[in-house]
């Protein structure tokens, strides 16, 4: 269904508070905006927001995103753990690279031009220890440095104030750091059984600085939990989701945004990614679920006219070693792929070199040809339109 | 004289939780006298070690298979639970919180993780270690640090040999536990590192130094050249005096105040402090003298740790608590996991420590062991002493609560109140 079409469907939905945002959308695809659906836009409160997915473990890049022009120098690496040559014809890209075959519920995505891929994506000297390079990847920084501060929050402050972001799982990573305001859920329920424990606070510029950061932190949990409660008690199934646990963490996430919670960044976990044995069923039924999760995500953003509004993208602490090892695994690598979603995406483009198979270094790991604080650094300027803390690593114009 | 709000500033800086039986004992003392009482202790038992795998059996299993080295990480991860949960456990119940504290204070200091090492027995002893010297010579400390295993294996030193060297170690020795980035160029930790070559960890899991892996070639280091050896070298950078500013600098922000001590106060506490030939505690012994640890503006000016507050509180009024698994988990929902900090600098602390999730954390914690009380008609052993209002107020918080007090009297309904209130989180 086109969006056309949707819209003259969604004048018999009953849920009224969604027509603004229907309306908006179709108008400004258009850009034909009349006085009033201007008038809906500034009474509205669209939010757009990132959906940030860890594949947790270190994504395995060689066999998300195949070799195919490269096969034979694949296959000499990877006996056990390939991906069967005559599978990449079902998602060929035209770069001589192919998608796993598990994920061809993408497809559409990528022929409409909402879909990406980012390859080659690393920092030089990669660490091949999952908790440094993930602090890393979650702080922007080299492999000599270290920070508490998450990339995220170096960004997010600029942007918006109140609520920043959204965790579906434990540990703030990308969005840790005492003036990023983010919440940390198992899901919006629990979290609101929680948050009624926290009293209203009106920061003040009385006492010592330490007692009022805990008044102004107050004062944010409490909105953000007041904000929850307005909008999250009594969310609307999502029918037909995929049902896996990521698919789950991807419907309270879909939830969220279609009742217009007012943060900028969701963060969700996918893990098992760690495949140092038996890898290839393992990975691939994992990239089936990444794919599944994503594709009934895009579905129902667009079915909502929201698809413009989220940019989804995934990241992983490291790719995997070139030569599998002897129990048909990989140990953990270098460089990697990422994955761009969404309806302001530059899609149906992979962004970056292919990966050189036959220059590996030291470790027998790929050199990294894409800095991922250019990634970074192209979300800030480009999405969020702040001042971009990693201008010197250029940018990849996937937005 | 000490004033019963002077004795709880020195109590809540010093221990685990206002205790009110130590605030009394320090009440009506003479500032150096109680400042003594806090730096003497009395000696402490340790609670015994939890069952841990030892480093010749595990580090092995890593060699045999793909299996081996899951089980081992599986062994890491329940053993490491068992060890945090024994700190915690220690922390609880000691006698002597102060070394409690500076143990901590020496583990963020020189942090190593059981994630990185993936063994707990090390980390076990590293701790022993830490509090053996806690209160002893830094010098001493240094050196004990540059040999313990769990630092070998955590900042690679174990990997540093003649030929093959690892700079880890050089690098934060020279950054972290000593002069600072200003002072040192990359050529200084190639320098350190040979320096250190042949540092290693022998089968029983003991500092071992292997001849014949040590490049005891003459190297320059900080502009001076000579064949040194690690203890020679540790000596020198001791004795730089950034190291000692350096030292200030922290101990002042863990104790005195979060803001950054004027340069003149760290230069003459730092000059103290290398009179006293590196002794720990004459430098404690001079920040807690000092007029700006006594100042009212201080008060409320550092944010409790996840530890001060889970363990704190319980210590505090006898409150009861949490499985020791769960105060685990809770210190890591905070925050601070111990024997796994964040990276090699340690916690950041202060105000880092408070964030919407960390805090929603707390505020859960907090309610949930005031509530859990108000409920319970039977005797849980709640010791709430003060006999009126303004007693409460100054035995259970800094400074005086931002929020409005309730209306209904009763000191445990205050005490719940105030335990919520944004000042509780403040020391």
């Amino acid at each position: 269904m086109n969006r056309r079409g949707f819209l003259k469907l969604a004048g018999a939905l009953p849920a009224a508070g969604l027509l603004p945002e229907l309306a908006w959308a179709a108008e400004r695809k258009t850009k034909n905006k009349t006085e009033a659906s201007e008038k809906l836009v500034s009474s509205s409160k669209r939010q757009k927001a990132v959906v940030l997915i860890k594949l947790a473990g270190g994504n395995d890049g060689l066999n998300t995103l195949v070799p195919q022009r490269d096969y034979s120098q694949y296959a000499k690496y990877r006996s056990l753990a390939k991906v069967p040559e005559h599978k990449l014809k079902e998602f060929p890209l035209d770069n001589g690279m192919s998608v796993n075959p598990y994920m061809t519920s993408l497809r559409r995505w990528w022929e409409e031009g909402d879909l990406a891929w980012i390859q080659g994506v690393g920092y030089p000297h990669g660490v091949l220890s999952h908790f440094r390079s993930s602090d890393i990847w979650e702080t922007a920084t080299s492999a000599f440095e270290h920070s508490e501060i998450g990339w995220l929050a170096q960004v997010l402050p600029q942007y918006k104030q109140g609520l920043h972001g959204i965790i579906l799982g434990e540990g703030l990573g990308p969005m840790a750091g005492k003036d990023c305001h983010t919440i940390a859920m198992q899901s919006p329920q629990v979290f609101l059984s929680q948050v009624d424990l926290v009293e209203d606070i009106q920061p003040t510029d009385r006492g010592s600085p330490a007692l009022r950061h805990v008044v102004n932190i107050q004062h944010q949990l409490h909105d953000a939990g007041k904000q929850l409660r307005e909008k999250m008690s009594n969310p609307q199934h999502l029918a037909g989701f995929s049902t896996s646990v990521l698919g789950r963490k991807l419907e309270s996430v879909a939830q969220m945004i279609l009742n217009n919670v007012d943060t900028a960044v969701y963060k969700v976990e996918h893990s098992g990614y760690d495949t140092h044995a038996n890898q290839i069923n393992v990975h691939n039924n994992l990239l089936f679920e990444l794919a599944a999760a994503l594709n009934s995500f895009g579905e129902t953003m667009k079915q909502h006219g929201r698809w413009d509004d989220v940019i989804v993208m995934t990241y992983s602490e490291f790719g995997r070693r070139v030569q599998e090892n002897r129990g048909g695994g990989t140990d953990h690598g270098t460089a990697s792929v990422q994955l761009v979603m969404g309806g302001r995406v530059s899609g149906g483009r992979v962004f970056g070199e292919n990966p050189r198979l036959k220059d590996l270094d030291g470790d027998g790991n790929l050199y990294m040809t894409t800095d991922f604080r250019a990634v970074y650094g192209t979300l800030a300027s480009r999405w969020f339109g702040v001042n971009n803390p990693w201008s010197g690593f250029g940018a990849v114009p996937f937005v | 004289m000490l004033t019963f709000s002077e004795a709880r500033h020195l109590v809540s800086r010093t221990g685990l939780g206002v205790e009110w039986d130590s605030v009394k004992k320090l009440e009506g003392l003479t500032r150096e006298k109680a400042v003594e009482v806090v730096l003497n202790p009395a000696p402490a038992p340790i609670r015994p070690a939890p069952a841990f795998t030892p480093w010749h059996k595990l580090e092995p299993m890593r060699d045999i298979s793909a299996e081996g080295r899951k089980d081992a990480w599986s062994i890491a991860q329940t053993e490491g639970k068992h060890l945090q949960g024994w700190w915690i456990a220690q922390m609880l119940l000691s006698s002597s919180p102060f070394i409690e504290r500076m143990t901590l204070f020496w583990h963020n200091y020189f942090p190593s993780s059981i994630q990185k090492t993936l063994q707990p027995s090390l980390l076990h002893k590293q701790n022993l270690m830490l509090r053996q010297h806690a209160l002893g010579n830094f010098r001493n400390l240094l050196k004990a640090v540059a040999r313990d295993p769990a630092m070998l294996v955590y900042l690679d030193g174990y990997e540093n040999v003649k030929g093959r060297p690892n700079e880890n170690f050089a690098r934060e020795l020279l950054e972290l536990f000593t002069v600072g980035s200003s002072e040192y160029g990359q050529a200084d930790v190639k320098a350190v590192a040979k320096v250190f070559t042949g540092w290693g960890v022998d089968q029983s899991g003991n500092y071992v130094f292997n001849a014949d892996q040590h490049d005891g070639s003459p190297v320059t280091v900080l502009g001076r050249t000579r064949a040194f050896s690690g203890d020679e070298l540790i000596d020198m950078l001791v004795e730089h005096p950034k190291t000692s500013e350096r030292l200030v600098e922290r101990v002042w922000q863990q104790f005195v105040s979060g803001n950054r001590p004027d340069k003149l106060t760290v230069q003459s506490l730092a000059a103290q402090f290398r009179r006293a030939d590196y002794d720990i505690k004459a430098l404690l012994r001079a920040v807690f003298n000092s007029p700006q640890f006594w100042e009212s503006s201080s008060r409320g000016t550092l944010v409790k740790s996840p530890v001060e507050l889970l363990i704190g509180t319980v210590r505090m009024a006898n409150y009861p608590r949490e499985s020791i698994g769960e105060m685990v988990n809770l210190c890591r929902l905070m925050g601070q996991q111990l024997f796994d900090p964040p990276n090699v600098r340690g916690w950041l602390g202060g105000e880092h420590w408070i964030s919407t999730q960390t805090l929603l954390v707390r505020a859960s914690y907090l309610s949930k062991v005031s509530r859990g009380n108000l409920n319970r008609r039977v005797d849980t052993g709640l010791r709430l002493p003060p006999k009126n209002q303004q007693e409460m107020l100054e035995w259970m918080l800094a400074v005086p609560p931002v929020n409005k007090l309730p209306d209904i009297p009763g000191n445990r309904r205050l005490a719940n109140a105030l335990m919520l209130d944004p000042a509780f989180q403040v020391s």
